[in-house]
C-alpha cells in the first residue's frame, strides 16, 4: 500500500481489554496409581460410554491396583443440570477420596 | 470441559481431559482464561466418525496414553501470554490503510474494514453514558477480559456505530455477560449467532428498521449494533475463527443485523409488544439478546383467517425446527422467535391472542420419539434417553408415558416459549422464525440506561 505524505495519521486504542485471570499451578501429579482413585467426570456426548471402558482397561493393564469411580456417580456436570451438578463435585470427590480425575469429552 | 478440570485442579487434584485433536487448540485459549494449565489427552479426529475398532485403537495408541501422562508425569506448565498494550493507550499509530492492516494481523476485526478507534471517537461514545470507563460489568471468557465500558466503547467505534447508540451497546452486553445467557458457549460447534431485538421509543429515536428488510444490512443502527456484537465476542472474549483459535462454529453464520419491533401495528392490532411480553412495560426501552442457531425459509401464507396462517407456520417450523430439537429436550429450554409480518400478524390478531397462537403451535409441531432419538444419536449423544430426561426432572412426564418409539411429542417443550414480534414488510404476506440454541443463548433482556443529558446530547448529534 502507498501512502501520500499529507495523508492523515490515527492514533488508536487496542480493542482488547485487560485480562483479569487469576493463575494457579497444576496439582501435584500422581506418579504411582496402585492403590490410588480415579474419579470420572464426564458430560454425556461424544461416545464416553464406549470411551470411558477402554481407558480404564488401558490404565488398570498398568497400573492394577487402582480404583475408579466412574460418571454416573457424578452426573452431566454440561448442560440442564450445570451449576448444581458442579457444586456437588468437590463434595463428591472428598467423599470418594479423589488422587486423580479423567475429565470428558470435548470433541 | 475445562472449566470443570479447573476447578478440580485449584481443589489440589490432578486431572487429565479429553479432548479431540481439533478442539486443541481451543482448548488452548480456554485452558489459559482459566488460569491453570491443564493436561489433556488427545482422541486424534472424532470419535463420532469412527468404527468401534478405529475407536479402540485411537483410544490405546493417543487418548489413553496421553491421560496416563497427564495424570502421572510432569505437571503442566503455564504457556507466557503476549504482552498487551493497556486499554486506554494508545496501540498503533499511522495512516488509514496501515491501521486497517495493523488490525488484520492482530486479528482485531471481523474481515471488514473498522472504523479506527481513536481517543476523541471512543470519547465521543463515552459521553453517551453515566457510567465510568473502567467499570467492569463481568470477566468474561474464554480469555479471561474484563468486559468494560470503555471496551464497548472502542468496540463500538470500530464496528460502525454511532456516540447516541452507546446505551444500547452496553446493555447489550450487560444482557450477555449475564450467566443465564452462557456467553461461554458463543464459540460452540452449532455456530450459533446472537440476535439483538430492540423494544420502546429509542426505535425510532436511532432510527431502526423495524419495516421491510428488517433484517437486511442496510439501515446504521440495526447494521453496526448487529456487528459490534461479533466484533465484541472477537476481541474481549476471544472468538476467532482461524488463524485464530476460540471460535469452533464448525460452519457458522455471520452476523445478525439488530432487530426491531414494528410497535405501532403491534399494538394497533392488538397484541401486546415483544418488550411487554418481556415484562416491560411499552414503550420502554430494552435490549432482549437471544440466540439463533436455525432460521426458517420464508413463511409465505394466504388466507383471511388466522388459522390459515399459524397452519402455514406449523408447516414451516416443524420441518425447519425438528432436527435440532433433541437439544431443547437434553436441556428442557428452546425459545422460537417469529417475526409475524405486520399484515399477516393483523389477520391473526383479528381472531386470536398471542397466547392462542402458542397454544395452536406448541400443539401441532411434533416429532416421533424414534426420529428425536436418531437425531440425538447422529449429532454426538448415542446415550440419548427420553426416560432418563424425564427421569430427571428435564422433560415432563408426558415424553416418557409409552415406549411406542412411534409416539408423537411436542418438538416446542412449552408454549410459553415461543416468541412473537411484528416486524417485515406491510405490503407481503411474510413471516420467518428464529430458533435459539436451547440453553446456550435464551432470551436474556436489559433496560436501556439513557444518560442523564440524553436529549441534549442526541439534539447535538442531530
Amino acid at each position: 500500500m502507498t501512502s501520500s505524505p499529507d495523508e492523515p495519521r490515527y492514533d488508536v486504542l487496542s480493542p482488547l481489554s485487560r485480562k483479569a485471570v487469576k493463575t494457579t499451578a497444576a496439582a501435584p501429579r500422581v506418579p504411582d496409581l496402585n492403590g490410588k482413585t480415579i474419579c470420572e467426570l464426564w458430560d454425556v456426548i461424544f461416545r464416553g460410554e464406549t470411551i470411558y471402558p477402554l481407558v480404564r482397561e488401558y490404565i488398570r493393564k498398568r497400573f492394577p491396583d487402582v480404583r475408579f469411580v466412574t460418571y454416573e456417580e457424578f452426573g452431566n456436570f454440561h448442560g440442564a443440570r450445570e451449576a448444581q451438578v458442579s457444586a456437588e463435585i468437590p463434595a463428591k470427590l472428598r467423599a470418594h477420596g479423589a488422587d486423580a480425575v479423567i475429565v470428558g469429552i470435548g470433541a | 470441559m475445562l472449566r470443570a478440570a479447573a476447578m478440580v485442579e485449584r481443589l489440589g487434584i490432578p486431572t487429565a481431559s479429553i479432548i479431540g485433536s481439533a478442539f486443541l487448540k481451543q482448548g488452548e485459549v480456554v485452558s489459559k482464561g482459566l488460569g491453570v494449565p491443564l493436561a489433556m489427552g488427545v482422541y486424534p479426529g472424532s470419535p463420532m466418525l469412527d468404527g468401534d475398532e478405529v475407536l479402540r485403537a485411537k483410544v490405546e495408541e493417543s487418548l489413553a496414553p496421553g491421560l496416563l501422562r497427564g495424570l502421572t508425569g510432569a505437571a503442566p506448565e503455564e504457556v507466557p501470554s503476549e504482552a498487551e498494550v493497556a486499554p486506554g493507550v494508545i496501540a498503533f499509530s499511522g495512516t488509514l490503510d496501515e491501521v486497517e492492516e495493523h488490525f488484520h494481523r492482530k486479528l482485531w476485526t471481523d474481515g471488514l474494514p473498522i472504523v479506527p478507534p481513536t481517543r476523541e471517537r471512543v470519547d465521543a461514545f463515552l459521553a453517551f453514558t453515566d457510567r465510568a470507563p473502567d467499570e467492569v460489568l463481568a470477566v468474561v471468557p474464554q480469555e479471561g477480559r474484563e468486559a468494560t465500558i470503555h471496551s464497548i466503547a472502542v468496540n463500538g467505534v470500530m464496528a460502525g456505530c454511532r456516540p447516541e447508540y452507546m446505551p444500547i451497546l452496553v446493555a447489550v452486553i450487560e444482557a450477555m455477560v449475564d450467566p443465564q445467557f452462557r456467553i461461554q458457549d458463543c464459540g460452540s460447534t452449532p455456530g450459533w449467532e446472537p440476535v439483538v431485538i430492540v423494544s420502546g421509543d429509542i426505535i425510532k429515536a436511532l432510527d431502526f428498521n423495524s419495516g421491510q428488510g428488517v433484517m437486511r444490512v442496510g439501515r446504521q443502527a440495526n447494521t453496526s449494533v448487529g456487528r459490534f456484537v461479533r466484533m465484541y465476542l472477537r476481541n474481549i472474549c476471544g472468538y476467532r475463527i482461524p488463524p485464530g483459535a476460540g471460535d469452533k462454529g464448525s460452519i457458522g453464520q455471520s452476523f445478525m443485523v439488530a432487530m426491531a419491533e414494528d410497535e405501532g401495528t403491534a399494538s394497533e392490532i392488538g397484541w401486546t409488544t415483544y418488550g411487554q411480553d418481556r415484562g416491560f412495560a411499552l414503550g420502554e426501552n430494552v435490549v432482549t439478546v437471544h440466540s439463533v442457531v436455525v432460521i426458517t425459509s420464508p413463511m409465505y401464507s394466504a388466507g383471511d383467517r388466522a388459522v390459515e396462517h399459524v397452519q402455514q407456520w406449523v408447516d414451516i417450523m416443524g420441518q425447519s425446527f425438528t432436527y435440532w430439537a433433541h437439544t431443547g429436550f437434553k436441556t428442557g429450554v428452546w425459545n422460537p422467535l417469529i417475526i409475524a409480518g405486520p399484515t399477516v400478524a393483523k389477520i391473526i390478531a383479528s381472531e386470536w391472542s398471542k397466547d392462542e397462537v402458542r397454544k395452536y403451535l406448541y400443539d401441532r409441531i411434533l416429532v416421533t420419539a424414534e426420529r428425536a432419538t436418531h437425531y440425538a444419536r447422529m449429532t454426538s449423544t448415542p446415550t440419548f434417553s427420553l426416560e432418563r430426561l424425564v427421569k430427571d426432572g428435564i422433560l415432563p412426564a408426558s415424553y416418557a408415558e409409552s415406549d411406542d418409539p412411534q409416539r408423537l411429542l411436542n418438538v416446542i417443550i412449552d408454549p410459553s416459549m415461543i416468541e412473537i414480534l411484528v416486524a417485515g414488510d406491510p405490503g407481503r404476506n411474510q413471516s420467518r422464525a428464529y430458533m435459539g440454541n436451547h440453553i446456550q443463548g435464551p432470551p436474556t433482556s436489559r433496560r436501556v440506561a439513557l444518560p442523564s443529558r440524553w436529549k441534549e446530547l442526541l439534539a447535538k448529534r442531530k
